[in-house]
């Protein structure tokens, strides 16, 4: 009968604490869509909104251009995929389900950086 | 075949009791590459700084009370190999009596107020009580923790929000499980602030001994949300 000895627990120092990077990746994205939503939403509001027709000519020209970007776009893509799919992580385990927690992190900006480089490569 | 090497190491040195704030003292120590952060320490308490407070015990990662915080993160200084450059630290977020030693205290009272140990309804019957293999299997399991506090120490959520931390909800969870406890667990672990964890799972990476609190956490929360007793 072979038993599971603990994992080696000597170079805890070194690497990357995975945690720590789900957390803030989380918080970071989070932010992004936020501030790309109020950012959308105030440059809708200078284009077509009477009430703000005064910053039209300023706000109205340059805020619309630059959130089209294509960078703006895959940042935000990824920002989009990672917070869901990582939400939705934290939901299913906590309903029962198990993940590695290393190796569902790497899954999950994999496929947020694909989605993401996407959109970076529809402009190329 | 064993190298020398050269290490330095920069130690955060305190003494609350005395006037004058914290400051870093660097030393340099020279022995075989696969030496401890203890053995490191040691050799500078035993040849440079013999004012140096430290404590260990087993030197072998069972008793969790040379935990220090290395470039950082949580570590036992005995297992930990050293490294070429290293910033030792005593644990956060605890109160220091002097260099590397933290105060235990309220760590011990909340241990304590919790009481860990199963809370009968009936009186023992005064012989040993059989258990499922399954279950001995997993009480056994969450008996390794070494309380030595890494967990804790590392823990974003007790540095950010009213958590007690991921060791107590490893032990309310071990309590959980065994059979003869009848006590309410699950509200003691939301009165610790079980609902404040992250679930960042940084306590599971860590964990000198291989446990993951994140998960009896995460059990706790499915046990809140599907009801249910005591997991077989």
């Amino acid at each position: 009968m072979s038993v599971a000895l603990p994992r080696n627990t000597t170079n805890q120092t070194e690497g990357w604490l995975v945690g720590d990077i789900a957390r803030v990746l989380h918080r970071v994205t989070g932010g992004v869509i936020v501030v790309f939503v109020l950012v959308h939403v105030a440059a809708q509001a200078a284009l077509h909104a009477p009430a703000m027709a005064a910053v039209k000519s300023s706000v109205g020209t340059w805020l619309p251009i630059a959130q089209s970007q294509h960078w703006v776009h895959a940042v935000l893509y990824f920002s989009l995929v990672f917070h869901t799919l990582y939400g939705l992580r934290l939901v299913a385990s906590e309903l029962g389900a198990r993940f590695d927690y290393r190796r569902s992190l790497w899954v999950i900006i994999g496929l947020s950086a694909l989605v993401g480089l996407r959109e970076v490569a529809r402009y190329v | 075949m064993s190298k020398q090497i050269t290490v330095v190491a920069e130690v955060r040195r305190h003494d609350p009791s005395q006037p004058g704030e914290p400051h870093y003292q660097r030393f340099e120590v020279t022995g075989i590459d696969s030496m401890r952060v203890l053995d490191v320490i040691r050799s500078i308490y035993e040849n440079q700084a013999g004012d140096l407070a430290y404590q260990f015990a087993c030197r072998v990662g069972r008793c969790g009370t040379c935990a220090v915080k290395v470039n950082g993160v949580p570590v036992l200084a005995c297992q930990e190999k050293c490294k070429p450059r290293m910033r030792i630290e005593p644990l956060t977020p605890f109160p220091v009596l002097r260099d590397l030693v933290v105060d235990r205290t309220e760590v011990e009272a909340r241990y304590a107020a919790l009481k860990l140990t199963p809370q009968r309804t009936s009186a023992h019957p005064g012989r040993p009580e059989p258990i499922e293999p399954a279950v001995a299997e997993k009480l056994c399991h969450y008996d390794l923790c070494l309380a030595c506090m890494v967990c804790v120490s590392a823990c974003p959520a007790v540095a950010e929000r009213a958590f007690d931390g991921p060791a107590y909800m490893l032990k309310l969870r071990h309590m959980a499980a065994h059979p003869a406890d009848s006590a309410n667990r699950l509200d003691q672990a939301l009165e610790a602030g079980m609902l404040e964890c992250f679930n960042c799972d940084v306590c599971t990476q860590l964990c000198p001994a291989d446990l993951s609190p994140a998960q009896a956490v995460r059990d706790f929360r499915k046990q809140m949300i599907f009801g249910g007793g005591k997991p077989a």
